[in-house]
């Protein structure tokens, strides 16, 4: 195994779902020793998302886990109890850092927090990550994806060009899971900066990381708009300037084509075959086009539609229009382009077969970003890391596993 | 402990608009000296269009909330003793950063390989549309354009199905600007350790497509397209946007046991409607989603969105307000947070913008200083880091080198 960027950097998640294990799989992939610690039988909820294989749920094949937990060594421990809290506390001991994303509440019960943590292991580098973050009048407020994007104000400016009806169509979350998603790469950037510091003076700290502060900060142009203009954001389509949606319609399917500016202009309307319309004076120049680009979008499109979306992207790739399909999720992962940048990952996994998932968005050219593990089964390195690192017996992992420890 | 975590680490920032400016943003506020490359030529766009909502706008927010932290000069980077004059600055930075819209960097001598001879442990990173190989790697990057092909809009849909464009402007920008932070402190860590600097290749195109993984999944394990799922969820139901009183305003609930569902119909006062067959369990809920979000809007349409939010996180159900813009800056759990900086604009005064999302228990909160007026910070850079005289800096100017 090839040196990594993060090699010799020692991590515990204590983490579920998908802010925490997506900041521990940044850290995984690309080389950091990362031990997963999931509750016994039941192990990290994303075991339960899926997508499944034929769509049958199996706690091994869930599409979501097996993405997010990639290069990591998996252990089970009940940290809820005394005994598995002292477990948990001898894996931290040997640690640099430790990603968990527990309610703050619970782990203060558990006298887990940083205060306690910081006497276990002064230089530890605690990563917390929490809805609404450690502090603050709504700290003990659940949250999910749906939660996270509507009080952050990213969903009520969703869709950008705002809706044509807004009461049979409401703010909009973001797709999937990308709140977590976001939250733990927030995580992972202030983790590897409390990771420096403690690099050059040996002390840990407690990164405390709020899920709605990473998604509101994704909002920061519409929030400093407001801070110094003054304008707030209605979503009635047409009434925000400059948010027009590029979408149109062709024959077989959408093209996301931007021609406002005065070069890709004329060159589109070239390819139109100069309509006569599109010499009205009200699209002449840019300043006039802006005034009146609802009125040439519903023009454009009339001819879009007269056409497939290959024939578009063929002329405007001749024209340097900047133009592309609006993809389905099949026909990105079928795209040439991310076939030629070799993206997506091919993994072997024992329950779940060959898998193809996402790969890395950035190519480190002397560390590059690699597989070397899938997602561990639950409780698959037990041994490894309860009598290869802390030193237990094979009987005291019996033991353990007999009082629901492990 | 005094010193922010980059304290020591110089960036000679070639970066412009959203997806450049966001990364080296960061690595500022977190202790490191940005020194931002502009000239009068080509300053970065978002200093004059994209300002704002409105014309009238005294100064650039866009600019002012993607450039704080940073020092700022002006080269003339198409005259060649500019570019000299980067190559040294260079030398004595630890990391450099771009996002043209193709291979400037190389054009002006000052590609990767170039660079690793004048500095072997330089750091770069190089963020485009659709990486710096393959067949697009001299595409300009639009976020709308990188959304769309990337898979976003197709997944950003109400049930309906048509695809939308993404929420805020510059939305795949700011996720792939993250990702490269992340990226270039994996890379200060490594060379911390070897000494081996290197360069990084980040495409906006793989970040989005690596927010997707189920979508991908889906599809790669099935060969199925998932339906688009508005603001509902695979598994979860009720998980919905209701309609409150009041101006457009909304409240956002999700249910993901049976307990919270007791909660919710505890709330709700046990309505006769929640007693039906047809809600009784996750499952059943989950096929009766719409008639179960008409009855739950029914019950929320006349309450004020924040209350109804309250109450139920009270009871334990997952819920939270569909906040305005201006809710999330009067926010008074941000405000307590301190997510929200007041940072001093000359000539305009404080404007409150938006901070790093997390906080550092045992270091000063950040290097928040206003983003840089166009060459501000030129005299630090050519006299006192590149020790130019007053004669040279004075000729260079006059021969709009320094310009």
């Amino acid at each position: 195994m090839s040196l990594q960027a993060l090699s010799g950097l020692k991590v515990i998640e204590w983490s579920e779902f998908v802010s925490g294990p997506y900041c521990g799989k940044l850290l995984a992939d690309l080389g950091a020793d990362v031990v997963k610690v999931e509750r016994p039988s039941l192990g990290d909820r994303a075991r339960g998302y899926g997508p499944f294989p034929k769509g049958i749920p199996h706690p091994e094949k869930s599409g979501l886990f097996l993405y997010l937990n990639t290069n990591k060594l998996g252990v089970t421990l009940n940290v809820g109890c005394a005994s598995g809290a002292e477990v948990l506390k001898g894996l931290i001991k040997q640690a640099d850092v430790l990603v968990q994303n527990n309610p703050p509440r619970y782990l203060e019960e558990l006298e887990l927090d940083y205060e306690h943590l910081k006497n276990v292991s002064p230089r530890l580098v605690m990563t917390s990550i929490a809805p609404f973050g450690q502090t603050g009048p709504n700290r003990d407020n659940k949250s999910c994806n749906l939660t996270t994007f509507h009080t952050s104000g990213i969903a009520f400016v969703n869709p950008s060009d705002g809706v044509d009806d807004t009461e049979a169509k409401p703010p909009l979350q973001g797709p999937e899971h990308q709140a977590g998603l976001l939250a733990g790469l927030s995580a992972a950037i202030g983790t590897m900066s409390a990771v420096f510091a403690q690099q050059t003076t040996g002390q840990g700290q407690h990164v405390d990381l709020s899920e709605q502060e990473a998604l509101a900060s994704i909002a920061r142009r519409e929030l400093a708009v407001y801070a110094v203009e003054g304008m707030g954001w209605t979503r009635l389509k047409g009434s925000q300037p400059g948010m027009a949606s590029d979408i149109y319609q062709c024959s077989d399917g959408r093209v996301y084509l931007i021609c406002f500016h005065d070069r890709t202009w004329e060159s589109w309307v070239e390819f139109m075959g100069n309509p006569e319309w599109a010499y009205n004076e009200l699209f002449l120049d840019i300043a006039t086009r802006r005034e009146n680009w609802d009125a040439a979008k519903v023009m454009i499109e009339e001819f879009t539609k007269e056409h497939t979306v290959e024939e578009v992207l063929r002329a405007t790739e001749a024209r340097r229009i900047p133009c592309k399909p609006v993809n389905s999720a099949k026909q990105l992962v079928e795209s040439e382009l991310l076939a030629e940048r070799d993206f997506f990952a091919e993994v072997g996994h024992k329950e779940a077969g060959n898998v193809v998932f996402p790969g890395a968005p950035f190519k480190l050219s002397e560390t590059p970003w690699s597989v070397q593990r899938p997602a561990p089964l639950l409780g698959e390195h037990n041994e490894e890391v309860y009598c290869g690192r802390l030193g237990y017996t094979k009987q005291d992992l019996v033991r353990l596993r007999a009082a629901g420890v492990i | 402990m005094d010193k922010l975590p980059l304290d020591g680490i110089r960036v000679a920032d070639f970066t412009a608009v959203w997806a450049g400016s966001h990364i080296t943003q960061w690595l500022g506020v977190m202790g490191a000296e940005v020194i931002k490359i502009e000239s009068n030529l080509r300053p970065d766009l978002t200093r004059q269009v994209f300002r704002g909502m409105s014309d009238e706008c005294p100064m650039s927010a866009v600019f002012a909330v993607l450039n704080y932290g940073k020092k700022g000069c002006v080269l003339n980077m198409t005259n060649p003793k500019a570019r000299e004059l980067a190559k040294e600055l260079i030398k004595m930075s630890d990391i450099v950063a771009e996002n043209f819209g193709g291979p400037v960097m190389d054009r002006w001598g000052l590609g990767y390989s170039e660079l690793k001879k004048v500095k072997p442990d330089i750091i770069m990173y190089a963020g485009s549309g659709f990486g710096r190989t393959g067949p697009d790697r001299e595409r300009p990057a639009f976020a709308g354009i990188i959304e769309a092909f990337s898979g976003i809009c197709a997944a950003n849909a109400y049930p309906d199905g048509e695809p939308l464009p993404m929420a805020t402007r510059g939305y795949s920008d700011l996720a792939a600007a993250e990702h490269g932070v992340f990226a270039i402190l994996a890379a200060l860590y490594h060379r911390s350790r070897t000494g081996q600097g290197q360069y990084i290749d980040l495409s906006m195109t793989e970040v989005m497509a690596s927010l997707l993984p189920e979508s991908i999944m889906q599809y790669t394990m099935n060969g199925t397209v998932d339906a688009p799922r508005g603001n509902g969820d695979r598994l979860m139901a009720p998980h919905g946007c209701y309609r409150c009183r009041g101006d457009d305003e909304w409240v956002a609930i999700a249910v993901s046991t049976d307990e919270e569902w007791d909660a919710l119909c505890g709330a709700m006062g046990n309505p006769e409607w929640a007693k039906d067959e047809r809600f009784h369990s996750g499952l059943r809920r989950l096929e009766n989603r719409e008639e179960l979000d008409r009855h739950i809007q029914e019950w929320t349409r006349e309450q004020d969105h924040r209350q109804v939010a309250e109450t139920l996180q009270k009871a334990g159900v997952i819920a939270g307000p569909s906040s305005k813009v201006e809710e999330v800056v009067e926010d008074a759990h941000l405000a307590h947070r301190g997510f929200f900086v007041d940072i001093d604009h000359p000539g305009v005064g404080a404007l409150r913008l938006a901070g790093l999302p997390w906080k550092l228990s045992n270091v000063p909160p950040g290097a928040y200083s206003h983003a840089p007026l166009l060459g501000q910070d030129n005299d630090y850079v050519f006299r006192e880091l590149l020790k130019l005289s007053d004669e040279e800096i004075a000729r260079l100017e006059e021969e709009q080198v320094i310009y």
